[in-house]
């Protein structure tokens, strides 16, 4: 004999409000979950598709970020004859000594945030393939001259195409728009990195970006800047380099575990009120059931799968709610800071179908949990009694 | 009141679902607790008003990356209104390793004139003699003596990350404030000057104490115009607008949790509003009964809306007891999260207790305005015949 649960299904259909709270209860906390994961998701996902797993980044030993670090103006040359280095068309090496400075810039919301202005030689742009200039033109070096990332020009004052970003004597010239693709350089302002040191006085680079040969060049390159001891540098390749960046998204994914998981216990209490609720509302229907032939493990299975069915409603309602929220009302870029280097990073929400598949689990959670309880007691209805009992 | 023992008969004829609902009222309001005293400890420290009174911080207008000639110290000092003049630089660097668990404020300072403007800290042990005695002395904060169970004397390697040294340094005064958290330690910048002569002459922040709110107004002014032209533009605003730069920094963290906030009370309504038709459904018959027994239709009203009041005042009683109770501990579960730095600056604020109470409130009578509307109207005869 098989399980009632056409009956079941039937009975969520006759009961419309009180499925329709639960399921809107359920629906609601998987859209809270899938938003804050999807943020999380955009966020980690800018440094997990920055850099190339054959650029090496060249900082000082124990820099956590270009921020921290420092390379001389004598170790370039040193870096750059490194065997194992890409070489562009013209012969010279594909690598190019930059330089990183924090701009505090207004923000067109209001407040202020660091925005990282990086100054890049001849080759920098070869060495990032997501590059690509969307309106204007590439800075000319030695004029003072930058170009901006659009998610950057979008968010912060001044930094339209032909605005000036000026600090007191310092002033620059917005001459391009540019846009990398979702990558780390979507955060950034590039001018020419000679004009750069010259203007802020500096005496060193920050890091050396550079294109490897291959793989095995790589490890190479890396572990030869490792046991040089005159250098005190370390290579890093450029994907890790971001990859160890990714825990800025940490705290928030963490939050929206942590809200996800507690608010699912309390939206399966709701659902186990409900399914109580509706077992004790139907004990001589059950009754009946056991009467006309179906055992207790059948009835218990068609309870918990109405349960189910109740929050895989909720499920897919949130995740319909999610992706509405993602696709409409959070659509736009949004930025927050990088705890690693301090600056702005400029991201979009991005609901992925694994999120979306994580909120379905969450739902399915909460039914299994809010209705096996239920499902027990209406499984273990004593017969005589029930079929007695009034109204 | 002569209802509430009525009201509370009705609140518990089911114990499972009464528990189970204040079970799901309880745990989004922890919720609401915690995010409301982050939000908080976001806007709290108004140093203009609970610390030391009239300081401005002076940095490169540029950014956090670039530094300031150190002789624009005396420059400043000598400006009127300006009482006291002190260097802050960030030195960063690891103790132990790079975890956030193990991450504080480290910073290079001035011990002659670090109290004069930081006059709101107070030595608690040792003396400031000792402290600038020993060149490589550090001052300590109560707390963060406490979290590693430091002693006086003890040493402390912190390892460079954006000055490449590594410094060790011997803990000889420790203060204390009377407001917020002390846990920052400070060193003399000269130990920093000996081991790496880059950085000698460059300062990172220059903090001014000035003699009253008029003249912190005007030197904000008049140290940045002094400045203007110069190769090192500054940029002087007072200690809060200093540090809401910081929180400002975070973007839309403020917006996301206050909208979290909102939908978490919707669904708290929504599971107790479920509950509350439940229950008044189950008794439609019963209310015709009581209605035909006299009780009148304001009566049924005050009866179902008094019974999700109590339901969710219950649950609100015991989440917020629980979260007064539980917050230490929590905050101590915390420390090796991703959030420890967000848990730390949780603290007990009456305000967040308040709001607390007013989403109880809101929960209870939304929750049972609809149930009892239906109950209260429905006609005598109609409610009798009802089969459950």
């Amino acid at each position: 004999m098989g399980i009632p649960v056409k009956y079941n299904i039937r009975n969520l259909i006759v009961r419309k409000i009180t499925t329709g709270l639960t399921v809107l209860g359920i629906a609601l906390v998987v859209a809270v979950f899938l938003c804050v994961m999807s943020l999380a998701e955009g966020l980690a996902r800018v440094f997990k598709s920055s850099g190339s797993v054959r650029n090496i980044i060249v900082l000082r030993q124990n820099s956590q970020s270009e921020v921290q670090s420092g390379v001389t103006r004598d170790q370039v040359p040193l870096i750059m004859t490194l065997p194992g280095i890409e070489r562009d068309t013209d012969g010279s090496p594909l690598a190019s000594p930059e330089l990183v400075v924090g701009l505090n810039l207004e923000k067109i919301e209001g407040g202020t945030s660091n925005v990282t202005l990086r100054g890049i030689s001849e080759k920098g742009s070869l060495l990032r393939p997501q590059f690509r200039l969307i309106e204007g033109r590439m800075f000319s070096p030695g004029l003072s001259e930058v170009i901006v990332s659009s998610g950057i020009s979008k968010r912060f004052k001044n930094c339209g195409l032909g605005d000036i970003i000026r600090f007191g004597s310092y002033l620059w010239n917005v001459v391009g728009i540019f846009d990398a693709g979702g990558t780390a350089p979507d955060s950034e302002i590039w001018t020419e990195v000679d004009g750069a040191l010259n203007d802020f006085k500096r005496l060193a680079y920050s890091s050396v970006l550079l294109r490897t040969t291959d793989s095995v060049a790589r490890d190479q390159i890396i572990k030869a800047l490792a046991i040089d001891p005159r250098l005190a540098l370390e290579g890093k390749s450029e994907r890790a380099y971001y990859e160890e960046q990714t825990s800025t998204a940490e705290p928030i994914k963490f939050l929206g575990f942590f809200i996800g998981v507690i608010m699912a216990i309390g939206a399966s209490f709701g659902a186990m009120n409900t399914m109580y609720a509706t077992v004790s509302a139907r004990t001589q229907e059950i009754a009946t059931l056991r009467v006309l032939g179906f055992s207790r493990p059948a009835i218990l299975a068609s309870f918990i799968v109405e349960a189910l069915c109740l929050a895989l409603l909720g499920g897919l309602l949130g995740c319909l709610l999610g992706i509405l929220a993602v696709n409409l009302a959070l659509s736009g870029i949004t930025g927050t800071t990088n705890f690693t280097t301090f600056s702005e990073v400029v991201f979009a929400f991005r609901l992925t179908p694994k999120l979306l598949l994580m909120g379905i689990v969450f739902s399915i959670f909460t039914g299994l949990i809010g209705g096996i309880l239920p499902a027990s007691q209406a499984a273990f209805t004593k017969i005589t009694l029930a079929l007695r009992q009034v109204g | 009141m002569k209802f509430l023992s009525l009201i509370f008969k009705n609140v518990f004829r089911k114990k499972t679902r009464t528990i189970l609902t204040i079970g799901s009222i309880i745990l989004p309001l922890l919720i609401i607790c915690i995010m409301g005293s982050f939000l908080k400890a976001l806007d709290a420290p108004d140093p203009a008003e609970t610390r030391g009174m009239f300081r401005i911080v002076t940095r490169h207008k540029v950014g956090f990356t670039n530094d300031l000639p150190i002789s624009y110290v005396e420059r400043i000092r000598q400006l009127d209104g300006a009482l006291a003049v002190t260097t802050f630089d960030w030195f960063g660097g690891t103790y132990i390793d790079n975890s956030a668990r193990n991450f504080f404020a480290r910073f290079a300072v001035e011990p002659e004139t670090f109290l004069q403007v930081f006059d709101d800290a107070k030595v608690t042990r040792g003396s400031i003699d000792d402290w600038m005695s020993d060149r490589a002395g550090a001052l300590v904060g109560e707390d963060l003596m406490k979290k590693y169970g430091w002693r006086m004397g003890d040493q402390i390697v912190l390892v460079g990350d954006i000055y490449p040294v590594a410094l060790q340094l011997t803990i000889r005064t420790v203060y204390g404030v009377s407001y917020g958290g002390s846990d920052g330690l400070f060193f003399n910048r000269k130990y920093l000057e000996e081991a790496l002569p880059s950085f000698e002459g460059t300062v990172g922040t220059i903090w001014t104490k000035c003699r009253d709110a008029e003249a912190a107004n005007r030197l904000s002014d008049e140290i940045d115009r002094i400045f203007e032209n110069s190769p090192y533009p500054t940029i002087t605003e007072s200690e809060k607008a200093f540090q809401m730069g910081f929180v400002s920094m975070l973007g839309n963290v403020k917006l996301l949790i206050t909208s979290l906030g909102i939908i978490i009370v919707l669904v708290i309504i929504l599971i107790a509003a479920n509950t509350m038709a439940l229950s008044a459904r189950e008794r439609v018959r019963e209310i015709a009964v009581l209605r035909t027994l006299g009780f009148t239709r304001r009566m049924i009203l005050v009866l179902i809306l008094g019974e999700s009041l109590t339901l969710a005042l219950i649950g609100g009683f015991l989440g917020l007891g629980g979260f007064i109770l539980g917050l230490k501990p929590f905050k101590a579960s915390l420390m090796d999260t991703p959030i420890s730095g967000f848990a730390s600056a949780i603290m007990l604020f009456p305000e967040v207790l308040l709001v607390g109470l007013g989403v109880t409130v809101l929960v209870g009578l939304l929750s049972g305005l609809g149930p009892a509307i239906r109950a209260s109207q429905r006609p005598i005869t109609e409610g009798l015949r009802h089969m459950g």
